[in-house]
C-alpha cells in the first residue's frame, strides 16, 4: 500500500506520530480495552521503544478514532487507525490477509520502524503479554523473524502439522513449527524486503501471499529466525463446506514459492533447530475417541470419483497404494507417511508443471489430506503430548527422507517416473 | 432415308469418340495426379508422424488439455490423426487438381462454393473447441466439488454438465453449418431438456439423504447437543 493511498483523516491522525521503533498491526479482532492492553504490555519492553499500534479502522468506531487522537503525544504506545484490510481484498480470507500484512509493512515503513509486529490470531491467555514476548527479540536481541510456536493440541492446526510445517522444514532447513504465523515479528530488513517483493509481483489475486513468503523469504537470506513458546491459539471452528477452497488458498502460494525459491532450497540438504525463547506451555489434550466417518468417506468418494484426476498427478505406485488402502476397514486404515509425503511432493510439482487447472488440483487434494487427518487421528486419539511431538517428528523424518524424490521429479519430471 | 440414319450415327460416334479422346489425357491425368498425391501424402504422413513423435505430442497435447482429442484418434494416438488428416488433405488436393484437368468450369464452381463455406466450418470447429474446453473444465469443477461436499452422485452431476455442455455445443455448431436447422432446434431442444430433467431427479432424489443429514445435524446444534469436533485445520 503506497502513503497516497492512506484516507485523509487517517493521514491527519498519522502525522501526529513521526516515527516509531516497534509498530503492532492487529488484524484479530480485540476491543478498545484489548488494544489499551497491548499498549500496557509493549510499554514496558526494554529500551523503551516508541510502539505504534495500528487497528483496522474500517472496524474502528468514530468515538474510538476520538479516543486515539486525543492521546498524550508523550506515550510511548499511540494508538492508530489504519486501513489494515482494503475493500479489493475483501473477496477471500487469503487475498485479505495477505493485503493486512502488505498494509502493516507499509506502515511500518512509513514509521521508520525497526520491527513490527502482526497480531492475527487469538491465544489462550488472560492477558496480552504473549505480544511483548514476541517483540521482545526484535527490539532486544535483533533477530530478523520471530514465530510463534504455540502449545498444540493434537487435532489442531492439521494442515501445518500434516504439510506446511514439515515441508518448509525439509525444503529449507530449519526447523519451526508454524512458518505461516499468523503471529509473527519482522525486522526492517525483512519487511522492507517483503514490500520489495510484493511491489516486483504486482497486487491483486495472482501477488504473491504475504504469509507464506515470509519464512522461505527470511531462511534463503540466511536471516536470524527465533520461535516463542506462546500459548495455544484458538484455531476457528473447521467449515467443511469451503475446506477445500480454504486448502487451495493456503497451498497454492507455498507451491508458487517452492517454484520461486527452487534454486535455495535444493541446495539445503540438513535441518537444524531454530533458537528458542521462553517456557513451552502445557495444554490438556482429549483422549476420547474421534469420528472420523466424514473424512473417511471423502477418501472413498476421492478413489471412486477422482482417480481419473489424480492419474494425471501421481504414478501409477501411488495410485495402487492408494486403492489398497481404499480397501482396508477403516479401524486399520493408517496413510504411510512415505505416502503422504510422496503425494504432497506430487501435487507440488503438479503444480508447478501446470498439468491440470491450478485451483482444480489443489481442491482435488482435499480427499487425500482427509485421509491422511483419518490415519492421524487414529494413531493419536487415545495419545498424550509426548505421543504428539514422537508422531509429527516422524513426519518430518518422512518428509527429509522423500527429499531426493522430489529433487529428482523435479529437476527432471519427464524422465525419473516411478 | 437410311444414308440420313447412317450419317447421324456416324456423326454422333465421331462427337462421343472425340469428346471421349479429348478425355482421355484428363482422365489419364487425374489417374496421375492421384497417384502423385497418394505417394507424396503417404510421405508426409511418414515424415510428420515421426517428428511428433519425438515431440511427445500425444503427451504434450493431453498436458494442455485437449485429453480427449485420443478418444477421437485411431489407436488413440493423436499423431496418427493429424499425420493422417495431412495425408488425406494432400490426397483430395491432388484429387481435385486431376478433376480440373477434366472441366475446369465445373472445379472453379466446386472450389468456389467449397472456399465459401470454409468460413462455415471453420466457426463451427472454434465452436466445438472451445465448447469441449468449457465442457471438460465445468465437468471437472462440478465434479471435484462435488466429492468435496461428500456427494454420492458426483460423477453423475459432471457426466450431466458435460454432456449438457455438448449438446449445446454441437448444436451451435450444426446451425453454424446450416445443416438441417429445423431438425437441429428440435433435437437439441429435446435433448437439453432431457439432461435437465434427468439431472434435476437425480439430484432431487439424491439430496434426501444430505437435505435430511443436514436437517438433523441443524436440530442437534439447536437443540445443544454437543456436536463439536475436535478437529482444526487451518
Amino acid at each position: 500500500m503506497e502513503a497516497g493511498s492512506i484516507p485523509e483523516q487517517v493521514q491527519d491522525k498519522v502525522e501526529q506520530v513521526d516515527s516509531a521503533d516497534l509498530v503492532v498491526g492487529v488484524i484479530a479482532e480485540l476491543d478498545q480495552e484489548g488494544l489499551a492492553a497491548v499498549c500496557d504490555a509493549l510499554r514496558v519492553l526494554p529500551g523503551s521503544p516508541r510502539v505504534v499500534v495500528l487497528r483496522d479502522d474500517r472496524a474502528a468506531k468514530p468515538d474510538q478514532n476520538n479516543v486515539a487522537a486525543a492521546e498524550p503525544s508523550a506515550s510511548s504506545c499511540h494508538l492508530v487507525p489504519w486501513p489494515l484490510l482494503g475493500s479489493a481484498a475483501a473477496g477471500t480470507s487469503a487475498v485479505g490477509t495477505s493485503s493486512a500484512y502488505q498494509s502493516i509493512f507499509a506502515a511500518s515503513e512509513k514509521f521508520g520502524a525497526r520491527a513490527c509486529c502482526v497480531i492475527a490470531s487469538s491465544v489462550e491467555s488472560a492477558t496480552p503479554g504473549w505480544i511483548r514476548e514476541l517483540a521482545q527479540p526484535l527490539v532486544e536481541r535483533d533477530f530478523d523473524l520471530v514465530v510463534p510456536n504455540y502449545a498444540r493440541r493434537k487435532f489442531e492446526g492439521l494442515l501445518n502439522s500434516s504439510i506446511i510445517s514439515p515441508l518448509m522444514h525439509c525444503l529449507y532447513g530449519k526447523r519451526i513449527h508454524n512458518p505461516m504465523g499468523p503471529d509473527l515479528g519482522l525486522s526492517r530488513r525483512l519487511f522492507q524486503k517483503m514490500l520489495g517483493s510484493e511491489r516486483g509481483a504486482g497486487v491483486g489475486l495472482n501477488s504473491v501471499h504475504s504469509l507464506a513468503t515470509v519464512a522461505p523469504a527470511a531462511l534463503c537470506e540466511n536471516l536470524q529466525v527465533c520461535e516463542v513458546h506462546l500459548p495455544a491459539r484458538i484455531y476457528p471452528p473447521t467449515d467443511w463446506m469451503n475446506i477445500s477452497s480454504l486448502l487451495a488458498q493456503i497451498l497454492s502460494p507455498i507451491f508458487q514459492d517452492m517454484e520461486r525459491n527452487a534454486a535455495c532450497w535444493q541446495r539445503m540438504r540438513t535441518s537444524v533447530s531454530v533458537p528458542v525463547i521462553g517456557e513451552p506451555v502445557l495444554v490438556s489434550q482429549d483422549t476420547g475417541t474421534v469420528d472420523i466417518s466424514r473424512m473417511m468417506e471423502s477418501f472413498q468418494l476421492g478413489i471412486r470419483d477422482l482417480q481419473e484426476i489424480w492419474g494425471l498427478v501421481l504414478p501409477p505406485s501411488t495410485l495402487f497404494e492408494l486403492r489398497k488402502l481404499a480397501r482396508l476397514p477403516s479401524e486399520q486404515f493408517r496413510m504411510p507417511d512415505d505416502l503422504w509425503v510422496r503425494i504432497v511432493y506430487d501435487f507440488a510439482l503438479a503444480h508447478r508443471l501446470r498439468t491440470i487447472n491450478r485451483d482444480h488440483l489443489l481442491k482435488s487434494m482435499t480427499p487425500l489430506y482427509l485421509a491422511w487427518v483419518s490415519s492421524y487421528a487414529h494413531d493419536l486419539e487415545t495419545a498424550g503430548g509426548t505421543a504428539l511431538e514422537e508422531r509429527l517428528e516422524r513426519l518430518s523424518v518422512a518428509y527429509e527422507a522423500g527429499k531426493t524424490y522430489l529433487v529428482s521429479r523435479w529437476r527432471w519430471p519427464d524422465r525419473f517416473n516411478p | 432415308m437410311w444414308s440420313q440414319v447412317k450419317q447421324q450415327l456416324a456423326e454422333s460416334t465421331a462427337r462421343f469418340l472425340t469428346r471421349f479422346a479429348s478425355m482421355v489425357p484428363g482422365l489419364a491425368a487425374l489417374v496421375v495426379a492421384l497417384l502423385i498425391s497418394i505417394v507424396a501424402g503417404c510421405i508426409l504422413a511418414a515424415i510428420v508422424r515421426p517428428l511428433l513423435s519425438s515431440m511427445h505430442f500425444d503427451e504434450r497435447l493431453a498436458r494442455w488439455g485437449f485429453p480427449s482429442v485420443a478418444e477421437w484418434s485411431p489407436k488413440q494416438s493423436p499423431t496418427l490423426l493429424v499425420s493422417r488428416t495431412i495425408a488425406v488433405l494432400v490426397i483430395l488436393t491432388g484429387f481435385l487438381i486431376g478433376i480440373a484437368a477434366i472441366d475446369a468450369d465445373w472445379t472453379s464452381q466446386l472450389a468456389r462454393s467449397i472456399v465459401a463455406y470454409v468460413p462455415n466450418l471453420l466457426g463451427a470447429a472454434l465452436v466445438l473447441l472451445i465448447g469441449s474446453v468449457v465442457a471438460r473444465f465445468l465437468a471437472r469443477s462440478v465434479l471435484i466439488g462435488a466429492v468435496n461436499l461428500n456427494l454420492h452422485y458426483a460423477r453423475l452431476l459432471s457426466l450431466g454438465v458435460k454432456w449438457m455442455v455438448v449438446v449445446l455445443t454441437v448444436a451451435m455448431a450444426l446451425e453454424h453449418l446450416r445443416i438441417a436447422p429445423g431438425i437441429v432446434k428440435l433435437a437439441f431442444g429435446i435433448l437439453f431438456g432431457g439432461i435437465v430433467v434427468t439431472l434435476a431427479l437425480a439430484v432431487g432424489l439424491g439430496s434426501k439423504d444430505l437435505v435430511t443429514k443436514s436437517l438433523e445435524r441443524d436440530a442437534q446444534k439447536a437443540s445443544g447437543d454437543n456436536l463439536e469436533e475436535p478437529f482444526r485445520h487451518i
